[in-house]
C-alpha cells in the first residue's frame, strides 16, 4: 500500500518537474530523437553441411522503422516479449551492432544528426550482467573507471566526482566493502547492480542505456533500482531501460513506456496514453492485473500453433497502424523536425572521452589488475605455492639422484628434466586459465566502452605476472635442485632456475593467447594441455632421438620451445660431468654415458656450441609469445566489433 | 469488443482428459506445523573450505538456526490444485521438503503431516507423491517418445503388456500436449532440442507416467516466457481436474497464472499471511484494509506487501512486525474453521464444489492399476537391460561427442606413430622403443580421465533424482554403466592402437600384435575405472578432476620409466605395485623384445643384443606376462568395486560448480 503511495507521488514529481520545465526553458534542453530506425539481418538457411541451402540467404527484419523522441528528465520504458528487438534496439543506438547487417534511419541528438562513429561517444549503456573485479571495493572500482576514462585530472578532482556518484546512487555506506563474486561475500546485487550504473555516470554521460537492469533482482531491490533511474533521469538525463515483466508498481514511474513487438514500436507514449489508446482500440485492461503483462501479452505473437500465429500476428498489425494515425506519433515526428530546424542547438554532448594516454592507462590497469589480485588470497596462494606442490611432489618420489650410471643416475635425471618441462608450463596454464577469465570479461566490456583495447588489458596482466612467477619459480627450484642434489654450483643452479621461470612463463602467456580466441576455459585446458604434450614429444628429444625423426617433425622441432629447454636443461647438468659406473674401471654398453659429455654429444650432437645460441632463442619465446598475443587480442576485438 | 484473459492465451480447443487418476481420492494434511532449518548445515563442506574456513568454525555464524515455518495448517484434496506464493526466504522450498521428506538438515519441531490419515515418511510419499523439481534433469540426446517408454519400463509394474505401456506413454503425450514434439530430442543449454516449457512438460510426464495421486511442483514456471508459463498451468489444473491433487510453488504468478488457481497459501517469512480460495484473497485483504489497486496484479502486490526488506536493520523488523501481525489477524479469523481456510461470506462457494471428486469422465481410457500389483516393479536384471539399452542409445546420439573422442584418439595415434615411423627402412633404436612403448600406454589416460569425470558429472543429478524416486537400485545402474561405456572403449582403442603398432613397425607377429593391443587396452580401462571411482566420490568436477590427474601422476611417476624403479624409496615403492602403468609397461615391454635380437653399432662395431638381455637388464621381467595381464584385471576390477561402494554410500549430490 504504501509502496504503491510512494511510487506515485515519485511519478507525479516527475511528471510535475517535466511539465514545468517545459515552460519555462524551452530551447536549452537536451533530446534525443530516433526515426525510421530499420535493421535487418542476412541469414545463412542451412547448417554449414547441407550445402544448397546452406548458400541460400534470407533477410530478416530485426527493426522496423522505429521512432521515438525524448527529452532530458524523462525515463523511458522499453517493455516487449523476449525476441521482439527491444536489446537490439538499445544495441543499435548505442553503436553496438557491428557492421553484420544494415542499418537504416537517424538518430538525432540536440537536432544533430549523428554519424555513425559517433554513436558509441554518445550513450553510456550498462550491460544486463555486472562484470566487475571481485576483489575491489566499490570506491576503488569506481576510482580506477575514473582514472581510466577522465582525462589526467588530479586525484582530488577525481575523488569528488566518484563520491558524488556514489551519493547520487546511495552507495556510500557500502563504498569501503569489496564488491564480492562467487567465493568471497561482498555487496548485494541490487548494490552490484548500482555500481555497475555508478561506473557509466562517471564519465557524465547525458543519455544512458541500459538493458534489463532489473533483471535476477527480487521485486524490492528491482524497484528501487528504477526509482533511482528516475531520479538519475530527472538530473537533466534522459534514460531508456528495456524491461522485462515489470511490476505494477512501476507503471506510473515512466515518462514514456514502448512496446515492442517482432521489430516493431507498437505504442510509445506516457501511461495514461496509452490506457487510453488501448481502450481506444477497445482493449481494456482488466481490473486486477498488471497492465504491463496485459498489454504484453496483447502485442506478442504466439507461435505455438499456425493458426494462432496468423491471428495474433493480425492483432499486431492493427493495433500497430492504429498507432501510427493517432496524434501522439504525429507529435513525436513534428517534435524530432522541431529539434532540428531550431535555431539554437545545444552542441552534441558527447561523453567525456578525454582519455589519457596509452602509457597511462597501461599503468593504471596494471595497478588495478594487481589491487585485485592482492586481496584473493586463495589467488595468491595458487600462484605462489602451486609450482612448489608439485616440486614437493616430484621429490616426494625422487629423494636424491644417486650418481652411478648402472643404478640410473643418467634415466632418473633425465626424468626430473621431463618432469620440469611438463611441470612449469601446466602449473602457468592452470594460473591462466583459473585467473584470466574473469579479467578478460571485464576487458571485454570496457574495452566496448572505449576505456582501452583487450590487449592493453592483456600487457597489463602479463607484466603483473612477472613477479609472482619469479617468486614462485624460485621457491621451486630453490627447493627440488638442492634436495635432489643436481650439480652442486651455484651458476648451473642460476640458470637451471632462468630455465624454468621461461618455461613458466611461456605456458601460461601461450594459455592466455589461446584464451583470447577460445571462450571456454576447459576446452583451453584440454587443448594446450594436448599441445604441450605434442611440444614435448616432437622438440624434447628424450622420448625420440631428434637425429632419426622423420624430416617433418625435425623441421617443427625447431619451433617447440621444448626443444631449446630440454638442450639446456641437459647440458647444463652434464656439460664436464662424469659418473660413477658400478665398480671402478668396470665397462660394460651401459657405462657409454659415464662422461658427461658423451651422453650430451650422443642425444644432441654439437649441442655443447649452441647453448648461448639456445638460450636466447628460448627467451626469444617469451616475446614472440607476447606479441601473438596481442595480435589474438587484436583479433578478438574484430570479432566482437563485427 | 472487450478482451478477456481467456482469449489472449485460449490456444487449446481441445480440452479433453486423457489420461485421470483413477486411485482413491488423496487428503494432504498438514497441522501445526513448525520446522526449523539449520543455514549453516546446507551449505556444503568444500565450500567451507573454499572461504577458509576451519571446521570448528563451520557451524557457528548467526542465524544459522532459524524457523522457517511456524505454525502452518493446510488440508488440500483430489482435484484442488494449491500454490503456494511468497517472496524468496519466505518457507515455500521447506515447505516442499517436508512435503516430500527431503532431509536438507532442517528439523520438524511441533506438528505432523499426513496422506489420507497416514503419517507421511519417506515410504509411503515413495508410493504416492511424485516430485518434480525445478530443474530439468533429462538425456539430451533421446527423444521426447523415447525418454517416457525408458520411464514406462521402469517405472510400471511388471504385470503391464508391451502393448500397455505404449498406450500409457501416448495417453501422457497426449494429456501434456507433447504430440507435436513426441519425436524431437530433449536437449539441454548446448543442445538444441524441444523448447523449455515442453522439456519442463517432459519433466512433469516422467512423474505422471506412474500415475501418482499427488503432484508436487517445485517453481514450475521459472524462466519460461508468459504464454508457455499460462499454458503449462493450464495443463496442471486440468490434471487437477483429472482427479489429482497438486501443490506448486510459484515465486509471483503473473495475474492471468494466478487466476488458474483453486487455492492459494501465502507465506512470508514463515508465517501463514493467506490461506483460501484464490479469487477470494483480493476480498480478505481488502476486509482487513488492504485493497488492491486497479492496475496492478495482487499476487505481486499482497506478495510485496508481505515480503521482508532486507536493505537495513530497522526496515527489517519493520517489515517482520508487520508480517507478525498479518499473520495473526489472518489465524484469529481462521482457527475456528476445520481447513483453516479463510470464506468470504458464508463459505458456500468455489472451495466445497471443487473438493468433491470430480466426476470421471473418461474413466475408460484409464488404466486400472490393481493395488496389489502395484508393488511388483521391474527387478534388477530387467531394470539392468533397461538402462543399458538407454545409455547406448543416448551416447550413439550424440554425434558431435562421438567424432571430437575419435577425433582426439586418430591424433594421437597419428602423431606418435609418425614419431616413431621409421625412415628409410631403419629400425627404431632400442631407446627409442622402450620410450614408444611407455608412451604408448601412458598418453591416451591423460584425455580419458577428463572425458570420463565430465560425462559422470553431467549425469550425477539426474542419477540422484531418479535414486531418490526409487526408479531403480545401484547394483542394475552400476553394469548397465559398466558395459555401456564399452563400445566406446574398444573403439577409441582401436584407433589409438591399431595406426601407432603399424606406423612405427614393432613386434612383427600377429600374436604379439594381439597381446601388445590387449596390454594398452587394459591399462586404458583401468585409468577409466580409476576416473569413473573418483567422479562417483568426490562433490564437484573440479575436485574430481584435480585427485584424479593427481593419482594418475603417482602412477605414471611409479611407471618404472620416468624415474627407475630401484631408486625409490619406500612409500612410492609400495605406490608402484597398483601402479597399471607400471604393469602394462612391463608386459608391453616382454612382448616385443622376447625373441627379437637388436643391433647397437657403437664406432664401427656393431654388437648384437638379445631381446632378453634387454629385458633382464632393464628388470622388467619381475613380473610374468600372464601375470601382468592378471594384474591389470585385478587393477581395474578394484576400481570398479570402489565405483561401486561409492555409488552405493556416497549421495550423489549435484552442484555442478562452484
Amino acid at each position: 500500500m504504501k509502496a504503491i503511495d510512494e511510487g506515485r507521488a515519485a511519478g507525479d514529481l516527475v511528471m510535475a518537474s517535466t511539465s514545468g520545465a517545459l515552460g519555462s526553458e524551452e530551447g536549452t534542453r537536451s533530446s534525443i530523437g530516433a526515426r525510421g530506425i530499420s535493421y535487418t539481418v542476412s541469414e545463412r538457411v542451412g547448417p554449414w553441411w547441407d550445402i544448397p541451402s546452406y548458400h541460400k540467404k534470407w533477410t530478416r527484419q530485426i527493426l522496423k522503422d522505429v521512432s521515438f523522441y525524448m527529452e532530458s528528465g524523462q525515463l523511458m520504458g522499453i517493455l516487449g516479449n523476449s525476441g521482439s528487438g527491444k536489446t537490439t534496439l538499445l544495441d543499435a543506438i548505442s553503436g553496438r551492432i557491428g557492421n553484420k547487417g544494415t542499418f537504416l534511419g537517424d538518430v538525432y541528438l540536440n537536432g544533430h544528426k549523428l554519424k555513425k562513429d559517433q554513436f558509441q561517444d554518445s550513450f553510456s549503456y550498462v550491460l544486463q550482467n555486472d562484470t566487475l573485479l571481485s576483489y575491489l571495493t566499490v570506491e576503488e572500482t569506481l576510482t580506477y573507471t575514473g582514472l581510466l576514462s577522465l582525462q589526467n585530472r588530479s586525484g582530488n578532482t577525481i575523488k569528488k566526482k566518484v563520491d558524488s556518484v556514489m551519493a547520487e546512487l546511495s552507495l556510500t555506506h557500502v563504498a569501503k566493502n569489496v564488491i564480492g563474486g562467487r567465493v568471497v561475500n561482498g555487496i548485494s546485487s541490487g548494490e552490484r547492480r548500482r555500481v555497475s550504473i555508478a561506473a557509466q555516470l562517471l564519465q557524465d554521460p547525458k543519455v544512458i542505456l541500459l538493458d534489463e537492469p532489473t533483471t535476477g533482482l527480487d521485486s524490492m531491490t528491482a524497484n528501487h533500482i528504477v526509482r533511482l533511474l528516475s531520479d538519475i533521469a530527472r538530473n537533466d538525463r534522459i534514460v531508456i531501460i528495456s524491461i522485462h515483466q515489470p511490476r505494477s508498481e512501476l507503471f506510473t514511474i515512466f515518462d514514456k513506456i514502448a512496446i515492442m513487438s517482432c521489430g516493431e514500436l507498437i505504442f510509445c507514449g506516457g501511461h495514461q496514453e496509452m490506457i487510453d489508446f488501448f481502450s481506444s482500440c477497445h482493449y481494456e485492461c482488466p481490473e486486477h492485473s498488471n497492465p504491463f503483462d496485459f498489454f504484453v501479452d496483447l502485442t506478442s505473437v504466439d507461435t505455438r500453433s499456425p493458426e494462432r500465429e496468423i491471428e495474433t500476428y493480425n492483432r499486431v498489425q492493427t493495433l500497430a497502424s492504429a498507432y501510427r494515425n493517432t496524434a501522439l506519433y504525429q507529435k513525436t515526428l513534428e517534435d524530432i523536425e522541431y529539434a532540428k530546424s531550431t535555431k539554437e542547438k545545444l552542441p552534441v554532448a558527447l561523453k567525456n572521452k578525454d582519455a589519457p594516454n596509452a602509457f597511462s592507462k597501461l599503468v593504471m590497469l596494471l595497478r588495478r589488475t594487481t589491487r585485485n589480485l592482492s586481496r584473493n588470497r586463495i589467488g595468491i596462494m595458487m600462484r605462489l605455492s602451486q609450482n612448489l606442490i608439485y616440486g614437493l611432489f616430484v621429490v616426494f618420489f625422487l629423494l636424491k639422484l644417486n650418481n652411478d650410471v648402472l643404478t640410473g643416475a643418467v634415466q632418473d635425471r633425465i626424468g626430473v628434466f621431463y618432469l620440469c618441462l611438463g611441470g612449469t608450463p601446466y602449473t602457468g596454464m592452470l594460473n591462466a586459465a583459473a585467473l584470466f577469465p574473469a579479467l578478460r570479461a571485464i576487458g571485454d566490456q570496457e574495452s566496448k566502452d572505449g576505456l582501452y583495447h583487450t590487449w592493453q588489458m592483456f600487457i597489463a596482466y602479463v607484466v603483473h605476472v612477472f613477479p609472482f612467477s619469479l617468486i614462485s619459480v624460485a621457491l621451486f627450484s630453490a627447493f627440488l635442485y638442492w634436495i635432489i642434489g643436481l650439480v652442486a654450483d651455484i651458476a648451473r643452479f642460476g640458470i637451471f632456475s632462468v630455465i624454468l621461470l621461461a618455461l613458466h612463463l611461456i605456458g601460461e602467456f601461450f594459455t592466455l593467447v589461446v584464451l583470447a580466441v577460445v571462450d571456454n576455459p576447459n576446452i583451453v585446458n584440454a587443448g594446450v594441455t594436448l599441445i604441450n604434450i605434442s611440444g614435448i614429444l616432437v622438440g624434447a628429444g628424450i622420448l625420440r632421438s631428434l637425429q632419426e625423426m622423420p624430416q617433418v617433425f625435425q623441421l617443427l622441432s625447431y619451433i617447440t620451445y621444448q626443444k631449446y629447454a630440454c638442450e639446456l636443461l641437459v647440458i647444463n647438468e652434464f656439460y664436464d660431468v662424469k659418473f660413477a659406473c658400478g665398480a671402478p674401471n668396470s665397462t660394460g654398453p651401459s657405462c657409454l654415458f659415464s662422461d658427461g659429455n658423451e651422453f650430451i654429444e650422443k642425444t644432441y650432437p654439437g649441442a655443447n656450441s649452441r647453448f648461448t645460441m639456445d638460450f636466447l632463442m628460448l627467451f626469444a619465446f617469451i616475446p614472440a609469445v607476447i606479441i601473438l598475443g596481442i595480435i589474438s587480442f587484436k583479433i578478438r576485438d574484430l570479432v566482437a566489433k563485427r | 469488443m472487450r478482451v478477456s484473459r481467456d482469449s489472449l492465451f485460449s490456444s487449446e480447443d481441445d480440452n479433453s482428459l486423457y489420461f485421470t487418476y483413477s486411485g482413491n481420492p488423496n487428503v494432504l494434511e498438514v497441522k501445526e506445523l513448525s520446522y526449523q532449518v539449520n543455514l549453516a548445515a546446507q551449505i556444503p563442506w568444500y565450500e567451507k573450505l573454499a572461504e577458509l574456513k576451519m571446521p570448528w568454525e563451520w557451524n557457528k555464524g548467526p542465524g544459522s538456526h532459524m524457523l522457517a515455518i511456524e505454525n502452518l495448517n493446510v488440508k488440500v484434496s483430489s482435484g484442488q490444485m494449491l500454490a503456494v506464493i511468497g517472496s524468496s526466504g519466505g518457507g515455500k522450498t521447506s515447505l516442499l521438503d517436508i512435503l516430500t521428506c527431503k532431509d536438507e538438515g532442517g528439523k520438524i519441531k511441533t506438528g505432523q503431516i499426513s496422506i489420507n490419515g497416514k503419517l507421511n515418511t519417506p515410504q509411503l510419499v515413495k508410493k504416492c507423491v511424485a516430485h518434480v523439481r525445478q530443474d530439468d534433469r533429462l538425456l539430451p540426446n533421446l527423444t521426447v517418445r523415447e525418454t517416457l517408454s525408458f520411464v514406462a519400463k521402469l517405472r510400471l509394474p511388471r504385470t503391464f503388456s508391451e502393448k500397455q505401456r505404449e498406450k500409457r506413454v501416448e495417453d501422457v503425450i497426449a494429456e501434456l500436449r507433447l504430440r507435436q514434439c513426441a519425436n524431437t530430442r530433449v536437449g539441454n543449454v548446448y543442445l538444441r532440442g524441444v523448447s523449455g516449457g515442453e522439456r519442463r512438460r517432459v519433466s512433469i510426464g516422467v512423474q505422471l507416467l506412474w500415475n501418482p495421486g499427488i503432484l508436487i511442483l517445485d517453481e514450475p514456471t521459472s524462466g519460461l516466457d508468459s504464454f508457455t508459463a499460462h499454458n503449462l498451468v493450464t495443463t496442471l489444473s486440468r490434471l487437477a481436474r483429472g482427479n489429482r491433487l497438486v501443490v506448486l510453488s510459484i515465486h509471483q504468478p503473473r495475474s492471468d497464472i494466478f487466476q488458474l488457481f483453486d487455492l492459494v497459501l501465502l507465506l512470508s517469512s514463515g508465517t501463514t499471511i493467506y490461506s483460501g480460495a484464490a479469487c477470494d484473497m483480493v476480498q480478505y485483504f481488502t476486509s482487513i484494509g488492504y485493497p488492491c489497486p486497479r492496475y496492478s496484479n495482487p499476487a505481486d502486490f499482497y506478495v510485496d506487501l508481505t515480503s521482508i526488506d532486507r536493505r537495513s536493520r530497522e526496515l527489517e523488523e519493520g517489515c517482520l512486525e508487520k508480517t507478525r501481525t498479518l499473520s495473526a489477524r489472518f489465524w484469529d479469523k481462521v482457527k475456528d474453521s476445520s481447513d483453516f481456510l479463510w470464506k468470504s461470506g458464508e463459505g458456500n462457494n468455489v472451495l466445497t464444489t471443487s473438493s468433491e471428486p470430480s466426476p470421471l469422465v473418461t474413466s475408460e481410457k484409464a488404466i486400472n492399476v490393481d493395488s496389489h500389483s502395484r508393488e511388483e516393479m521391474p527387478r534388477g536384471l530387467q531394470q539392468f537391460c533397461i538402462l543399458l539399452r538407454r545409455q547406448v542409445s543416448n551416447d550413439f546420439r550424440d554425434l558431435a561427442t562421438l567424432l571430437i573422442h575419435g577425433f582426439e584418439a586418430l591424433f594421437m595415434s597419428l602423431l606418435i606413430g609418425f614419431l616413431y615411423y621409421g625412415q628409410g627402412g631403419n629400425k627404431l633404436s632400442i631407446q627409442d622403443t622402450i620410450s614408444l612403448l611407455f608412451m604408448k600406454s601412458s598418453i591416451p589416460p591423460f584425455g580419458v580421465v577428463l572425458d570420463v569425470v565430465a560425462k559422470c558429472h553431467s549425469e550425477r543429478a539426474m542419477l540422484y533424482h531418479e535414486l531418490e524416486d526409487g526408479m531403480y537400485s545401484v547394483t542394475p545402474y552400476f553394469f548397465a554403466k559398466v558395459l555401456g561405456e564399452l563400445p566406446e572403449h574398444v573403439s577409441f582403442t582401436i584407433l589409438y592402437g591399431v595406426p601407432i603398432y603399424w606406423l612405427a613397425d614393432l613386434n612383427p607377429a600377429p600374436e604379439n600384435f594381439l597381446l601388445n593391443f590387449l596390454l594398452v587396452w587394459m591399462v586404458v580401462y583401468c585409468s577409466r575405472a580409476m576416473a569413473l571411482w573418483v567422479s562417483a566420490c568426490l562433490p564437484t568436477l573440479h575436485m574430481s578432476s584435480f585427485f584424479c590427474n593427481a593419482l594418475f601422476t603417482i602412477f605414471y611417476l611409479t611407471g618404472g620409466f620416468v624415474i627407475s624403479l630401484k631408486n625409490l624409496w619406500a612409500v612410492p615403492y609400495g605406490f608402484s605395485f597398483i601402479s597399471f602403468l607400471k604393469y602394462g609397461f612391463e608386459g608391453l615391454m616382454q612382448v616385443q623384445f622376447k625373441g627379437l635380437t637388436y643391433f647397437m653399432t657403437v664406432g664401427n662395431l656393431t654388437i648384437a643384443i638379445p631381446g632378453q638381455l634387454i629385458v633382464e637388464q632393464l628388470e622388467v621381467d619381475s613380473t610374468p606376462l600372464f601375470a601382468c595381464y592378471l594384474i591389470l584385471m585385478g587393477i581395474s576390477a578394484g576400481f570398479l568395486l570402489l565405483y561401486f561402494l561409492s555409488l552405493k554410500f556416497i549421495k550423489q549430490k549435484s552442484s555442478q560448480d562452484w
